[in-house]
């Protein structure tokens, strides 16, 4: 064997990365370090470990109950009010588990395609929820442009939220 | 099996929801609920938010305390490259700076004698910031969604910050002080799209809504509280309105004090005019928090005694009374046409009824004249 040759992490590792970089997601943006941190460009990195998480046949209460504090954090950093980034995320979840099931063919294309799906579908649900928590006066258009971005980026960041295998993805074809 | 005890079975059917997706959708709605309830922005839940604020700030000065650390140190370390060039500069910047404040002084001194004469009273910029107990606090929140523009600064009510007390920084106006928690304070920028602020432009004094947008620069609406209303009313004002013009704040409605800088007018290719702001010429980092006490409104009924706010002895006050015209009384009936003695007579009966005229400023009883004039 190789002495050099490195071995590809495993699938906690890379789970773990996902989960630092969707916590990251949320935080970043809040602190003051400049223009390279601020939104839009940054990439909503929790709509992909919703839609990884769907996709991978999360049943346990691990996922949802990640998703929604991770929603809270970012309302409380936001001003609020609360709920409203929560709602979104946990949106993206459960829709993110109707398109694996529907574009569960193990391909790239097919799993960009459903977070492409989920992503537009999660400024529907902002736009109604942007209304409701801030007036009719709240532009979801910044926001619209974070999940064109994060959806662009998503097959780079793929690895980290889910695996090619279809084993686990609910209704796959096996 | 441990995907059996995970999943609930659906009463009456073969199929069943995986108990992730059930929480998720109670989570859901449990969200929906919170927005509907606007918690966090409500009197009785933002104690909560305010706590929340607390924390996140405590945090962020430690999350940003080793960039900020690590900015000084690389600016201390290149700065002294070229330490020598930099003070030139500076010496030159300060004799042209030493030049125009002659010129500045010159000019204020004239201003000073020409409102004397003028008997003008006194400005009102600045008006009621008290910019002698004002607080510097350090940004260590930005908002961190795509939503608001927000940011927390790391003075709150043990510091004095209240509610309403603007925030400037080195450039100009940054916002208004809308949460106050104990160590911190949530400052609503010009940017967001709730913000709203009566601006003017500093010659041209053209007045104007600034209405925020969260995503552009703020959009100068032309047409005074009412921000949907049609622009091209006030058409007139917009022409008077320059490209590069300074924008004030005005001091309407008694949020901000008057004269504060806001930015620069410009104007876009579809006619609409912006202002690119002033405060974020560079990255906002400290800012000044300023009580402002709004001017009090004007009493509803005049007290009679009090003097005229220009002073008795004022030529222009008492050229004014003498001469005001009379205020007008409503005709009893149609006038009819009276010969002159019933006429007279009629004017000798209402004349106590008549509101008595204003006096002039009769001079001193007349005193037969000397024979020679005093010299």
């Amino acid at each position: 064997m190789n002495a050099f040759s490195a071995r590809a992490p495993s699938r906690g590792v890379l789970r773990a990365w996902g989960l630092a970089l969707a916590v990251l997601s949320v935080i970043l943006p809040a602190l003051p370090l400049g223009p390279l941190f601020s939104q839009p460009p940054l990439p909503l990195a929790v709509l992909w470990a919703a839609y990884g998480w769907a996709a991978e046949d999360e049943s346990g209460w691990r996922a949802p109950v990640t998703l929604a504090v991770l929603g809270l954090v970012h309302d409380q950093l936001a001003g609020g009010p609360y709920g409203l980034f929560a709602a979104i995320y946990l949106s993206a979840y459960l829709v993110g588990r109707v398109l694996a099931v529907l574009m569960s063919a193990p391909n790239l294309v097919s799993l960009w395609g459903g977070f492409i799906g989920t992503a537009l579908f999660t400024i529907g649900v902002a736009y109604v929820l942007a209304r409701l928590g801030l007036g009719r006066n709240v532009s979801v258009l910044p926001y619209a442009e974070a999940a064109i971005i994060t959806a662009i980026i998503f097959p780079l960041v793929r690895p980290l939220y889910m695996s090619n295998s279809p084993s686990l993805r609910p209704g796959a074809r096996r | 099996m441990a995907r059996r005890r995970s999943s609930v079975r659906r009463a009456g059917g073969g199929r069943r929801i995986p108990a992730g997706v059930l929480l998720g959708i109670v989570l859901a709605i449990g969200a929906v609920v919170l927005i509907g309830t606007q918690a966090g922005r409500t009197p009785q839940t933002e104690a909560v938010m305010q706590t929340g604020d607390d924390g996140a700030a405590a945090a962020g000065r430690v999350a940003t305390g080793p960039a900020r650390a690590g900015e000084g140190f690389f600016d201390r370390l290149f700065g002294g490259w070229n330490s020598a060039a930099r003070i030139e500069e500076l010496e030159a910047q300060n004799r042209e700076l030493q030049a125009w404040r002659d010129l500045a002084e010159r000019l204020a001194e004239r201003n000073r004698r020409y409102e004397a004469l003028l008997r003008m009273p006194p400005d009102t910029f600045g008006e009621g910031a008290d910019i002698e107990n004002s607080i510097a606090a350090q940004l260590v929140l930005d908002s961190g969604g795509p939503f608001m523009r927000t940011l927390v600064a790391n003075a709150g009510e043990l510091h004095g910050v209240k509610v309403g007390y603007i925030a400037v920084n080195e450039n100009g106006l940054v916002g208004r002080v809308v949460s106050v928690g104990q160590h911190s304070s949530r400052v609503l920028m010009l940017d967001d799209y709730n913000s709203r602020i009566p601006v003017m432009g500093e010659s041209s004094r053209v007045r104007a809504v600034l209405a925020g947008q969260a995503t552009r620069r703020p959009e100068l609406s032309l047409y005074p509280y009412q921000l949907q209303a049609p622009r091209m009313d006030f058409i007139v004002g917009a022409q008077s309105l320059r490209e590069g013009e300074r924008v004030i704040t005005s001091g309407d409605g008694g949020l901000y004090p008057r004269g504060i800088s806001v930015g620069v007018a410009q104007r876009e290719r579809d006619g609409t005019w912006r202002v690119s702001l002033a405060a974020s010429q560079q990255p906002i980092d400290f800012v000044r928090i300023i009580p402002f006490i709004p001017v009090d409104p004007p009493e509803d009924t005049a007290d009679p005694n009090a003097t005229p706010p220009l002073g008795s002895s004022s030529s222009v006050a008492v050229i004014g009374r003498e001469t005001m015209a009379p205020p007008p009384t409503a005709p009893s009936a149609t006038p009819t046409q009276r010969p002159p003695a019933q006429r007279q007579q009629r004017t000798a009966q209402n004349e106590p009824a008549t509101p008595p005229q204003p006096q002039q400023e009769a001079p001193p009883p007349a005193e037969p004249p000397p024979a020679t004039p005093p010299q």
